[in-house]
């Protein structure tokens, strides 16, 4: 995932320009990811009036949380969906002061870490192992995709972040890294 | 949480409510100013930047988490406190840039 973790500026930026070897392709839509991964943050993007849930799945998230590095075989989704809107065309607050989500996704944004990935990218554009893709909602992959703007913006959290904007940093402030 | 308002070409602002206060937040020099901010519920943040670099607000705090998206000099974008709590703001290109806000009842 902008965001995930991955977010518009924080997010999965996707722009023309990709690399021959690695890419979306080999990124599979996480069939039933909204029913049986973990949310493990949800992302407000006023400017856009949608949330950004973002998901891990349950086996990478026990290695995870365990305090292990982020494991291979992560998937991180960043789901794009659509917020409630009031007459002015605002988004509505909830009673807990958040966004109020309808449920319409908009876009799924999934980065996957597989061991050895990193290598079909050039080093210096390199995120780790790391490889990412975009779909629509009914799981198909958006066409011309291409996902060099992913591995750029997601450069800028190297490091202990391991290329994530919010799911190292969850794991950073439960004191789990 | 807060309420954001996004500043700039289109700006959208409320009257404060009373008592509530205006924290100004700048961006010169890739550092938000200043870094750590006490604030009460119902007041608004103020991020302004006066960078010749384009910036962000990024909220990665887990129940906080926002994006402003990107803010290119001269912008300014709003957040409306609206739950004490503690959280933290980064710039999304920049990772050395953070700041801290403070949100009391």
């Amino acid at each position: 995932m902008r965001s995930p973790v991955l977010t518009g500026a924080a997010g999965l930026v996707l722009v023309a320009a990709g690399y021959a070897s690695a890419g979306p392709e080999r990124v599979a839509f996480p069939n039933g990811y909204d029913t049986a991964w973990i949310k493990y943050t949800v992302v407000e993007r006023p400017d856009r009036k949608i949330v950004r849930n973002m998901y891990v799945n349950p086996e990478a998230h026990a290695k995870a949380k365990a305090g292990e590095p982020i494991p291979d075989g992560t998937v991180l989704i960043m789901e794009d969906m659509k917020v409630k809107l009031d007459a002015s065309g605002n988004p509505e607050l909830g009673s807990t002061g958040r966004f109020v989500p309808t449920g319409e996704v908009i876009a799924i944004f999934v980065m996957e870490k597989r061991h050895g990935w990193g290598e079909a990218v050039p080093a210096d554009e390199r995120n780790g192992d790391w490889d990412y893709s975009s779909f629509a909602p009914d799981g198909i992959v958006r066409p011309n995709l291409n996902t060099s703007g992913c591995f750029a913006c997601h450069m800028s959290r190297s490091g202990e972040r391991d290329f994530t904007f919010t799911y190292a940093k969850v794991l950073l402030d439960q004191g789990k890294r | 949480m807060w309420r954001s308002v996004l500043a700039g070409t289109a700006i959208c602002v409320a009257a404060l409510p009373a008592g509530a206060a205006e924290h100004p937040i700048h961006m010169a020099g890739s550092s938000y100013t200043p870094a750590t901010v006490e604030a009460r519920v119902g007041d608004t943040l103020v991020f302004t930047n006066d960078d010749g670099d384009a910036h962000n607000v990024f909220v990665p705090t887990v129940a906080f988490s926002t994006d402003l998206g990107k803010q290119d000099p001269g912008k300014s974008t709003r957040l409306i406190l609206t739950q004490p709590g503690t959280f933290e703001v980064e710039c999304v290109f920049h990772q050395h840039m953070t700041a801290r806000v403070n949100v009391s009842p």
